[in-house]
């Protein structure tokens, strides 16, 4: 799964890129290499990418979570056989450890057809050439999952199989009583070994047949060497050796003819088994996390009901506590204010989120949701490390001018840009000019989006809607014991995070800052002065 | 002892029966160097479990069982394997001919392609190349143990720590081919020993619980400070000691581990390629200086 010009690695990196990724990474490697080659849909694919969302929340909706997992276990499992199809397609003999992985093949393709059999959307990988092959590799069938050159292949196996078992016998009659002599002459009986060591001690004369390697004073280092009748035999038992090979390469060279008639098929098979990875993987993600496939509108748009930012969402879930769905409807760039710790940058997150997965043709995790495919999501601001041209030569302000820059240079027609405390660091009477100008700049472009900010009447100046968090319900109490997770867990009862439009009225001058500072602990005369300075 | 008038013994029976006695199902075969007769050892235990009527599962560590030493072309020993022996190999240096059941493959990397299970049909010469981690080993051993009775490995010392607190037991392989003289090879092995029989720390008595390797730096510093309390490494590998320092150190200091090894017998190899040494008073100096059951796979003897 590429972001190509979709994202960059910065906004990538804000929206969590890597995590939608896993989240959505299939089992087998047919799946993955499917997945690699994974791109988003572009303004002009709308229908092909309602299409594809559409398909795997069917998927999801007609199969429960264990057949999709055991899908994605057949498939795990699965070796990869596309490296011996592509071998014989080529003229090669194949060996019996790619047999292997195409009986295995063949196998995952009807254990997966036989799992989502009668799911609508879901495409067969299965046809005349898996059966073909199936058929012809059955005889190696061994035990549950492995694979034999059995002598069912070929009667010529067989019968070359038996020489070899007879003429190894025959050696080994021979070499027996070879070694049993010398052993009954030495008064030893394991002088198996290739080589041995006798003492000189004990023993007076060396056994007939026994050659010495090394004579050092107290020992020989000896092996019994092989008599004419014991190099006859082996000269036997080597040509049944290579009668046995030859027969083995025969059935293999048969098998892969066969495989290489059909090599077209299974290279289409393997694709579609690999796109029905991609599908179910995608069908898991949705079934967890509730997603529904998002409409595909022609117009720089954005909106969802009860939308959710996956990775947060799981962050809590891990803490005990639960992400609040938001609610967002955007049709070109707004203003977005709000407390600290209100959910701005969250917020932000989830619209970019809603249209990665959108363009990804994957269901989105909102209750409801439309979207533009847009050429560009693009993330201005904090939230990430990724230095733009410059690196730490440049100041914060700088790289966000910089990275603002870029952004309006690339002049997409179709941009998501999600603004998070842009100039923040200046002072605020010429953060704020340089915010509304930005804003001016990108509604002039097209774009659609949203700047979160703390700088009040950013909105009115740009002439942009204006939404807000509507924050604290009330100052919570500070905690007693000066646990940090406490004062979070309490903050987060107090905090109303819907987001609603307020038009022209502007609540960023809230002092919702001094009491979560007073929440998170700070020296309470620090907080009564900051309260005093307030009131000035 | 090798007197001349002793009684001879079958090596790989006993070699095989002294892993059996220490409860293990897994012999690992580690040696002090090169050409020590781990091969050699390897396919006496594995004579002697087969004539027994066992299944077994055969690996390696790195690349090992090669008719030529990929690391000095010299010949090495081959392993002759009887049908039904399973073994964890190289899927590309499987013999082609002749066929083998192939069980499984292995997403597990070796030096010659990924691994492959598979059980010798028709007895043959097979090479052993598994894989190189000590990780990749412990997962192969656990595999081949789900389709044969035992396993052995031949394997290396720097990647016993996978079966350190476990219970698979070790023979050390020495011999005249890793040392100069017969007093370094001995001295060679006692240090070895030594050092992976380090016994489990006692929980009861005050301990120092070193945090990464136990370096001559380190021990030096606590033999000076006349340390009296425990010095826990995690498992004895954790002990970077060798020679001197190492005997230095097990003398002055109480070194203990927390995930001790089973360390049950040790080979002799007396001859070497540029060297030998008298054999049995190299196998009995070696049995005395580690305190362990040693055999001379050469010459059918055991201390």
């Amino acid at each position: 799964m590429k972001t190509e010009r979709l994202i960059d690695p910065a906004s990538a990196q804000a929206l969590d890129f890597a995590w939608l990724a896993r989240a959505v990474e299939p089992a087998g490697e047919y799946g993955r290499r499917a997945f690699e080659e994974l791109r988003p849909f572009v303004p002009g694919q709308e229908a092909a990418a309602f299409e594809r969302a559409s398909r795997i929340a069917l998927l999801a909706s007609a199969a429960d979570e264990e057949r999709l997992d055991a899908v994605r276990d057949v498939l795990r499992q699965s070796p990869d056989a596309t490296g011996a199809i592509a071998r014989a397609s080529m003229g090669d003999v194949l060996d019996d450890a790619q047999l292997f992985e195409l009986q295995r093949f063949c196998d995952a393709i009807e254990r997966t057809g036989s799992l989502l059999a009668g799911v609508a959307g879901i495409e067969s990988a299965a046809g005349d050439a898996i059966r073909s092959i199936a058929r012809a590799l059955e005889p190696g069938r061994s035990g549950k999952y492995g694979f034999y050159l059995a002598d069912a292949f070929a009667p010529e196996v067989s019968s070359a199989r038996a020489a070899l078992v007879r003429a190894q016998a025959e050696l080994d009659a021979v070499r027996g009583r070879a070694v049993a002599r010398v052993g009954l002459e030495l008064g030893r009986d394991d002088v198996a070994g290739d080589e041995f060591i006798v003492m000189r001690a004990s023993v007076g004369k060396l056994p007939a047949g026994v050659r010495v390697l090394r004579e050092a004073a107290t020992y020989f280092l000896c092996a019994i060497e092989y008599d004419d009748a014991a190099l006859a035999a082996l000269a036997r038992r080597d040509e049944a050796a290579a009668n046995v090979a030859a027969a083995e390469e025969n059935v293999r060279a048969k098998l892969s003819a066969q495989v290489r008639e059909r090599a077209a098929e299974l290279d289409r098979a393997a694709r579609t088994l690999g796109e029905i990875d991609v599908l179910v993987s995608a069908a898991r993600f949705t079934r967890e996390h509730d997603c529904v496939p998002a409409a595909i509108v022609d117009r720089a748009a954005l909106e969802f009901e009860a939308g959710r930012f996956l990775p947060m969402a799981g962050e809590l879930e891990v803490q005990g506590r639960r992400f609040t769905p938001i609610d967002v409807a955007l049709r070109d760039v707004a203003v977005l204010t709000g407390p600290n710790m209100g959910g701005k940058s969250v917020c932000l997150r989830t619209c970019g989120f809603i249209a990665m997965c959108a363009s990804f043709g994957l269901p989105a995790p909102a209750r409801r949701a439309a979207t533009a495919l847009f050429e560009e999501i693009a993330w201005l601001g904090i939230g990430t490390d990724e230095d733009p041209s410059g690196g730490s030569l440049l100041s914060s302000f700088a790289r966000e001018v910089v990275r603002l820059r870029e952004v309006l240079e690339r002049k997409s027609a179709r941009t998501l840009v999600l603004v998070d405390e842009f100039a923040r660091t200046t002072t605020p009477a010429e953060g704020k000019a340089l915010l509304a100008a930005a804003i001016e700049a990108l509604r002039a472009r097209g774009a659609c989006g949203m700047a979160a900010t703390h700088l009040a009447g950013v909105a009115a100046e740009a002439g942009a809607r204006h939404f807000a968090v509507r924050g604290l319900r009330g100052i919570p109490d500070r905690p007693s014991t000066g646990d940090l997770h406490e004062a979070m867990a309490a903050l987060a009862d107090s905090m109303d995070y819907t987001i609603a439009e307020v038009g022209s009225e502007d609540p960023a001058g809230r002092a919702d800052a001094i009491a979560l500072a007073s929440l998170l602990g700070l020296e309470r005369a620090v907080v009564e002065a900051a309260y005093g300075y307030l009131k000035k | 002892m090798l007197d001349g008038k002793e009684r001879f013994v079958h090596v790989g029976e006993a070699l095989f029966e002294v892993v059996r006695g220490a409860g293990a199902r897994s012999a690992f075969v580690v040696g002090t160097g090169k050409n020590v007769g781990k091969t050699v050892a390897m396919r006496a235990m594995y004579g002697a479990a087969t004539r027994a009527r066992l299944c077994v599962g055969l690996t390696s560590i790195g690349r090992d069982g090669e008719a030529y030493d990929a690391g000095d072309a010299q010949p090495k020993p081959r392993l002759w394997l009887s049908p039904g022996t399973i073994v964890a190999t190289a899927r590309d240096v499987l013999p082609r001919s002749p066929a083998g059941e192939i069980l499984a493959l292995s997403d597990l990397r070796t030096a010659a392609g990924s691994l492959a299970l598979a059980r010798v049909m028709t007895s043959s010469y097979y090479e052993l190349v598994g894989p190189p981690t000590a990780s990749g080993v412990r997962t192969t051993v656990d595999r081949l143990l789900d389709h044969a009775d035992y396993t052995i490995v031949d394997g290396a010392v720097d990647r016993v720590a996978a079966l350190a607190g476990g219970n698979d037991a070790i023979v050390v392989a020495c011999g005249a081919a890793a040392a100069s003289t017969q007093r370094e090879a001995v001295d060679d092995v006692g240090a070895l020993v030594a050092r992976l029989r380090v016994p489990r720390f006692d929980e009861g008595r005050p301990a120092i619980f070193v945090d990464g390797a136990l370096t001559p730096a380190r021990a030096a510093r606590y033999i000076a400070a006349r340390e009296r309390q425990q010095i826990v490494v995690r498992d004895p590998t954790q002990i970077a000691l060798t020679g001197k320092a190492a005997s230095h150190a097990f003398a002055a200091l109480t070194l203990r581990c927390e995930r001790p090894l089973k360390v049950v017998a040790v080979t002799v190899a007396s001859i070497g390629r540029d060297r030998s040494f008298e054999p049995a008073s190299f196998l009995r100096d070696v049995a005395g200086v580690t305190g362990v059951p040693a055999f001379d796979v050469y010459a059918g003897a055991r201390s």
